[in-house]
């Protein structure tokens, strides 16, 4: 923010501005920048904080990052369109009281210009600037792997929580992409995109153990990306995050998605009750969230599922799970 | 065509976004037979007013430099040359009022070339300099507006304007020249050109944006913001009735006000009038009270009363406002107010749900020296120093209170010397009461009280005494 009460960022404002003339949601990117927004750049961080306050005195964190490299395709325009849902779908169906949003992006260290981005946890619809402040890659190596593994670094050793460090609570974080992680941490891309001195490489395998003690990590693999189906880069994440791997068929379903694994996370509702919720609030996307977490959910809902498909509210009327 | 000019009477934040609001909204002046408001124009000030509007539905909105009827379908709002225009924070408040289900406030919007840009140069020096006064302070805003007044005398020429905005060649020129004239003042600032990095380009206080990254936000602006020329706005007041935002309030203004705790800019009727005027215009006047007083930052506040605690959920402590102050009605200052603006036609008497049952107190006079004081008599045209002995004399002033013996708006009418049209009991256009005719219902004219009585109040005047004397 700038010192007055509306910001004065050069860049927001001209991306504001070419929105108005234009069409995209995405009106950094398509403002023709070419290097990370300052509001979402990892350097010199400490940390992006998650805290509790007056008005909302029993936060937890919800971290989603996303990859823009061109396997992609045409997904992240598509979350960035869907995603500002998420923080009301939460709300509305009371599945946590106090939500903290925060949303990033993934791109590949070894050739992007923006290998990771991070906006800042929010309360409110501001993450929604973070949002639309995210630079959209469209490169990629074209080696089926992608810079998770600096996401996942950031997160453990870049991200301080109330919900962790007050109430041994650890937050939510989603990677959303369709290649695997590279095995290790690189020093040297640590210390170029967070300026950290880390001694030496960071096996994944350990890294993993550091942020799955304050995050329960989550990789969904979304339908319309290069490598849908893909059983090495499935394989790979069941390997490391074992149930916690989403197949999305519906990536317009991503914030229900999202929003009931939350609420599954956090004990609020069962899958049935779950997709039901989606139907209440006129989502079609019950189906395609009733299949993707499937193995996350309870046994028992899914046997209900199956009883009746009718109460689901989808389109086709029809799950199979 | 029946137009309206809203003006703060005291310090600012009396609620002229919320009576705006009201006279562009259907409960407003366009239920009695008039036309609806089409445009809202703004006349002095920039960036740095905070008008707020809270919608019937609960969205609330802090106004800066969009019109504050624009939460009504349809009000346009026009920034006249008056206004010293931030083109990026409108673009942060348009994306505001996006997500508040207003998507159009940037297509409801003209800007007159002429108006001035503030511009992060500006901010940057303006608030180094007011940091350097230290505990001095003015009450400065620290958006910028006193550097890009400043510039405007020093380089009337070359002050970067909103018509610039589409000229690159020469916003460019323009831009480089105002960073390098700041840079040479005040080079410790860092004003920095182009700074390299991301990291550079959003630093702290003294990291600026690169001339060549301002130019393509500026040039975006103009792009969508269509910018006027002479006349434009004489044409829109013959086709559509305007209300005229004041922006502060007229015991800041920049001759009038308490020097030097003042504004860098006419916070009066007079700009309102001289852009009405040129379009063969005129306009009901409308005072907007409190029924208190507030102050942001320091300065002359003679009823000021820290242990008075009301209600007040938009205004905070600013960074470079500072500290937010309370007190009770001061009908001697408001009466200068109502004098050095040449008068009111009518009132619009605001907050007084916060006054209810609270121990808010009447000031008809000062003690000064132990002599009464009932009139502040307002000194010669631009004249500064009659300004600043003034200051000095109501630092030492001592209020004198009665309580109050009538409801507050018959007193206010009484004390301020015109009616109370409007009464307000809360924060949206439903808290408000239209007391008293504002418009002449068979005609559909605003109706024009007669002029505004002072001389019972003047009997006991009292002009400062001259330094040293």
């Amino acid at each position: 923010m700038g010192s007055g009460r509306w910001s004065t960022d050069v860049y927001d404002a001209a991306a504001r501005f070419r929105a108005a003339t234009g069409a995209s949601a995405f009106a950094y990117s398509d403002g023709g920048a070419t290097r990370v927004h300052p509001a979402l750049d990892p350097r010199g961080v400490t940390a992006r904080e998650s805290r509790d306050s007056a008005e909302h005195p029993d936060s937890v964190a919800i971290a989603v990052l996303f990859d823009v490299t061109g396997s992609m395709l045409e997904v992240p325009r598509t979350l960035q369109g869907k995603l500002p849902q998420l923080l009301g779908l939460l709300l509305r169906k009371g599945y946590v009281r106090h939500p903290q949003i925060m949303f990033g992006a993934i791109g590949d260290a070894t050739c992007d210009r923006a290998p990771l981005q991070v906006g800042q946890f929010e309360s409110d619809n501001r993450m929604d600037d973070d949002l639309s402040r995210i630079l959209l890659e469209g490169g990629g190596g074209g080696q089926k792997t992608e810079s998770y593994e600096l996401a996942m670094y950031f997160m453990a050793r870049h991200a301080a929580t109330d919900c962790y460090e007050k109430r041994g609570k650890r937050g939510y974080l989603f990677l959303i992409g369709d290649e695997m992680a590279y095995p290790r941490v690189k020093a040297s891309e640590v210390r170029a995109i967070t300026g950290d001195g880390l001694q030496s490489d960071l096996p994944l395998t350990a890294l993993l153990a550091e942020v799955t003690r304050r995050w329960d990590v989550y990789y969904i693999l979304p339908a319309g990306a290069s490598y849908v189906g893909d059983n090495e880069v499935l394989g790979c994440w069941r390997s490391l995050l074992g149930q916690n791997v989403i197949e999305l068929t519906d990536t317009d379903a991503v914030c229900e998605t999202i929003a009931l694994t939350v609420g599954l996370g956090e004990d609020a509702v069962d899958l049935a009750e779950g997709v039901g919720d989606l139907g209440d609030v006129g989502s079609a996307a019950g189906p395609a969230v009733a299949r993707a977490l499937a193995g996350i959910g309870a046994g028992q809902a899914r046997l209900e599922l199956a009883a009746s498909p009718d109460d689901l509210g989808g389109p086709s009327g029809n799950v199979r799970l | 065509m029946s137009h309206v000019i809203v003006v703060d009477l005291g310090y600012g934040d009396a609620g002229k976004g919320t009576v705006v609001d009201w006279l562009c909204s259907p409960r407003g002046g366009s239920l009695r037979g008039a036309a609806p408001v089409h445009t809202v124009v703004r006349f002095n000030g920039g960036a740095q007013a905070g008008h707020n509007v809270v919608t019937a539905d609960g969205r609330h909105h802090t106004f800066a430099q969009f019109g504050s009827g624009t939460f009504n379908p349809g009000v346009r709002t026009h920034l006249s040359r008056f206004m010293l225009v931030d083109p990026l924070a409108l673009a942060a408040e348009a994306g505001h009022l996006a997500t508040l289900g207003v998507p159009d406030a940037l297509a409801r919007l003209t800007v007159d070339q002429d108006a001035l840009l503030t511009t992060p140069y500006h901010r940057a020096a303006n608030q180094a300099r007011e940091l350097a006064r230290g505990s001095g302070r003015h009450g400065s805003c620290g958006m910028g507006i006193g550097e890009t007044a400043r510039y405007a005398l020093s380089h009337p020429d070359e002050a970067p304007r909103a018509g610039d905005c589409a000229a690159p060649r020469a916003l460019a020129r323009k831009l480089a020249l105002l960073r390098d004239w700041l840079a040479a003042e005040l080079g410790e600032l860092g004003v920095a050109a182009g700074a390299g990095g991301p990291a550079g380009a959003r630093g702290p206080a003294g990291g600026v944006p690169s001339v060549e990254d301002l130019c393509v936000a500026y040039q975006a602006f103009a792009a969508v913001v269509p910018l006027t020329g002479p006349g434009h706005l004489a044409g829109v007041l013959r086709q559509g009735r305007a209300v005229f935002e004041g922006a502060q309030g007229v015991l800041l203004d920049e001759w009038r006000g308490f020097h030097p705790y003042t504004t860098w800019s006419t916070t009066t009727f007079g700009n309102a009038e001289t852009l009405l005027a040129e379009a063969g215009q005129a306009a009901v006047r409308l005072g907007v009270v409190r029924s208190y007083l507030t102050r942001h930052g320091p300065g002359p506040f003679v009823t000021e009363d820290p242990t008075l605690e009301l209600p007040e959920p938009h205004n905070r402590r600013g960074r470079w406002q500072g500290v937010f102050r309370t007190g009770h009605f001061d009908a001697v200052a408001l009466r200068y107010a109502v004098e050095v603006a040449g008068g009111v036609d009518a009132l619009a008497l605001t907050h007084l749900d916060a006054v209810t049952g609270q121990p808010v107190r009447l000031c008809r006079r000062y003690l000064v020296d132990g002599q009464p004081v009932a009139r502040l008599v307002p000194g010669p045209e631009r004249d500064l120093a009659y300004q600043e002995r003034l200051t000095a004399m109501l630092l030492g002033a001592r209020p004198e209170y009665t309580e109050p013996s009538a409801d507050w708006p018959s007193l206010a009418g009484q004390l301020l010397g015109a009616p109370v049209a409007l009464v307000s009991r809360g924060p949206t256009a439903a808290d408000k009461d239209q007391v008293a005719p504002l418009l002449d219902q068979v005609t559909g004219t605003w109706r024009r009280p007669g002029p505004v009585l002072l001389a019972r109040a003047s009997r006991a005047g009292c002009r400062p005494r001259r330094s040293g004397s």
